[in-house]
């Protein structure tokens, strides 16, 4: 525990603070948008960050990640749009009482929910995540192809509606990956002659076209030419009367744990934490028909429910180096910028910076409650006014800027474009994104693994199963892949 | 499950994985197996996706696009956009995308996209290329100015 010291004073520096305080507003003000998303947004920071202090571009992704989650329920308190998937379950009880003439109680409900599930879930990420890294020690080559297959197959299977088209996505990823030269044999692979390809395609220009143009495209389609009035807008400021706080806890302590919960497991993300917090919550009131009335309790459950999944998403994705969900996987490709190898050896070389990170996500929490007061709430709901069609335009020209001082190279453009109408096709096709960019990240890891292996056992496979540890590993996910695929065939033998 | 998407969709992953497979017949060693063990598994997924449209008895309509009209128009400016970045520099492609994209889509009020236009890409100025130095493509007009 004795890095967290270290990892403390590296954060409490001018740069690292800067840049927590800076992202979490600009994280507020992206989640308050309809159609803009965390993801995206850190998809596009991720480019500009590559000369800044790696725990400087971390507080950029922590902040923006934590405040978004929030700013998310800004318009889904005042006019029932969720800023982000997960804050739908806040539309439920915050536009109710925002039709009560209450969207600031509501919005400080929220505010606070928020900044307590997002400080619960980063207690979580420090106390759970060094425990499971010790774990890691004691892997070798075939424990690690197993975790990187463990990973991807439970996202794959959990991410979408179909488990074969998230496995598909992640064979998918998993070929991307093995483009460019072979790192133990040195020969190039799926390069097409062309010299650009050589160290495989840049997984942050996929990304950032991946997660970012497909948003762009939905908003061009939308075609929002007026933006909100200001009289939709208005805020009254309303105080917490005494000891109304208190009778938040225990919704707070539930779907923290919910939050939590969801967060460690692969493949789920925020807006299931915040359902399943909201069920617990209607479930334990002795008033579950005042839910989706405008209860606060309703608006409570939910955004502690959301934010309480944010860092815990992290406890896979920094101790075995499997990403929970998308953000986690952009934290991974973070480090990778800076030259950082993720996977289960990241919390032993790199604790000050691993630790870093887990500090950042507490204190942009503890953030919230400053940038997200009613003052501020007013400010950052004025946003709306923007048309939607003046979004289009200036997305695309952050996304060519985020892409182009990559490299320096125009081809990284049109690889962007390319990947950007991929992933607007594929996600109408119901194929999820986020196992393409797993397989990405951890195809190279879980080859060289596997071959790693094949090599101390002089190519016999048998190796990758007769250790106990990746025997239960293989077999955990065989069940993750098998599983969905037995319950279908259960539900049409039913039919 | 809309039957035609599904079945075409299957079908393409089915070819890439075939296609993938046996351009890896050509790299040595285990270098080569692994590429061609995941393009057969991306051929067979997307056969299972394939074959599963064509026994599905229902056929739910699923759109590809909201409102196919802005979809084209938005897509055929950002490749414009794309196109114009290099040969006319970053700061008029993107003056131009800022002023057409909107326009295009049906945005009529000038005076608000002028202004729009302006404060924003004065903003990108100041914290790309002023604070952060990132070297963005030349402008076209620099070059000829100096060359002038």
């Amino acid at each position: 525990m004795g890095f967290f010291v270290d990892a403390t004073t590296a954060v409490f520096a001018v740069g690292p603070l800067l840049a927590m305080f800076g992202a979490t507003l600009l994280g507020v003000l992206i989640g308050a948008l309809p159609g803009l998303n965390p993801v995206m947004a850190i998809a596009l920071l991720l480019p500009l960050t590559y000369s800044m202090e790696p725990l400087v571009a971390l507080a950029m992704v922590a902040g923006i990640y934590n405040g978004s989650m929030y700013g998310g329920a800004i318009p889904a308190i005042l006019l029932r749009i969720p800023g982000t998937p997960a804050s739908i379950a806040t539309t439920f009880d915050g536009f109710p009482m925002a039709e009560r003439g209450e969207a600031a109680k509501a919005l400080k409900v929220a505010c606070w929910s928020s900044a307590i599930g997002g400080i619960a879930s980063a207690v979580a990420l420090m106390t759970m995540g060094p425990l499971l890294a010790r774990v890691t020690l004691f892997f070798g080559p075939a424990e690690y192809f197993w975790i990187a297959m463990f990973g991807m197959a439970s996202v794959g299977v959990m991410v979408g509606s179909d488990a074969v088209k998230g496995i598909l996505a992640a064979t998918l990823g998993l070929l991307i990956g093995t483009m460019g030269i072979d790192s133990l044999s040195g020969q190039p692979r799926f390069t097409f002659g062309q010299t650009w390809l050589l160290g495989g395609p840049d997984l942050i220009v996929v990304l950032v076209g991946l997660y970012a143009l497909p948003p762009v495209l939905q908003l061009a389609e939308k075609c929002d030419l007026r933006g909100l009035s200001s009289a939709q807008l208005r805020l009254e400021s309303v105080p917490f009367a005494k000891g109304e706080l208190r009778g938040f806890v225990p919704t707070w302590l539930r779907s923290s744990f919910i939050g939590i919960g969801v967060g460690i497991l692969p493949g789920a993300g925020g807006n299931i934490a915040a359902f399943l917090s909201y069920n617990a919550a209607r479930n334990a009131s002795d008033e579950p028909e005042t839910f989706g009335k405008g209860n606060p309790q309703g608006v409570a459950a939910a955004e502690c429910g959301n934010n309480a999944d944010n860092a815990a998403s992290m406890i896979p994705a920094l101790s075995l180096g499997i990403p929970g969900n998308v953000v986690a996987a952009l934290v991974l490709s973070a480090l990778t910028i800076h030259g950082l190898q993720p996977g289960p050896q990241l919390f032993h070389q790199n604790p000050v910076l691993v630790g870093g990170f887990m500090v950042e996500m507490l204190l942009t929490s503890v953030l919230i409650l400053l940038v997200g007061g009613v003052t501020a709430t007013r400010m950052f709901a004025q946003i709306q006014r923007l048309p939607g069609v003046l979004l289009v335009p200036s997305i695309l020209v952050l996304m060519c800027v985020g892409v182009y001082v990559i490299n320096g190279r125009p081809i990284d453009l049109w690889v962007m474009l390319l990947a950007g109408l991929a992933g607007y096709v594929l996600e109408k096709v119901n194929i999820p994104l986020a196992p393409i960019i797993l397989g990405m990240i951890l195809g190279p890891m879980a080859e060289q693994s596997v071959r790693r292996a094949l090599l101390i056992s002089r190519g016999d496979p048998t190796e990758l199963l007769t250790r106990p540890l990746s025997a239960v590993l293989a077999f955990a996910t065989l069940g993750m892949i098998v599983w969905p695929m037995l319950k279908l065939l259960r539900g049409k033998r039913k039919l | 499950m809309e039957k035609r998407q599904d079945l075409l969709t299957g079908l393409i992953f089915t070819g890439l994985g075939l296609a993938a497979a046996w351009m890896a017949r050509s790299y040595s060693g285990a270098g080569g197996t692994y590429p061609m063990v995941l393009g057969l598994a991306l051929a067979i997924f997307g056969g299972v996706i394939a074959l599963r449209s064509v026994r599905a008895k229902v056929n739910a309509v699923r759109p590809l696009s909201e409102a196919p009209r802005n979809l084209f128009l938005a897509t055929v400016v950002a490749t414009g956009y794309i196109a114009l970045v290099m040969p006319l520099g970053f700061f008029t492609a993107s003056v131009l995308l800022m002023l057409v994209m909107p326009v295009v889509l049906g945005f009529r009020q000038p005076v608000y996209l002028v202004l729009m236009a302006l404060v924003f890409m004065a903003l990108v100025w100041v914290v790309f290329s002023a604070v952060l130095e990132k070297p963005l493509p030349p402008e076209f007009w620099s070059t000829l100015w100096r060359e002038a």
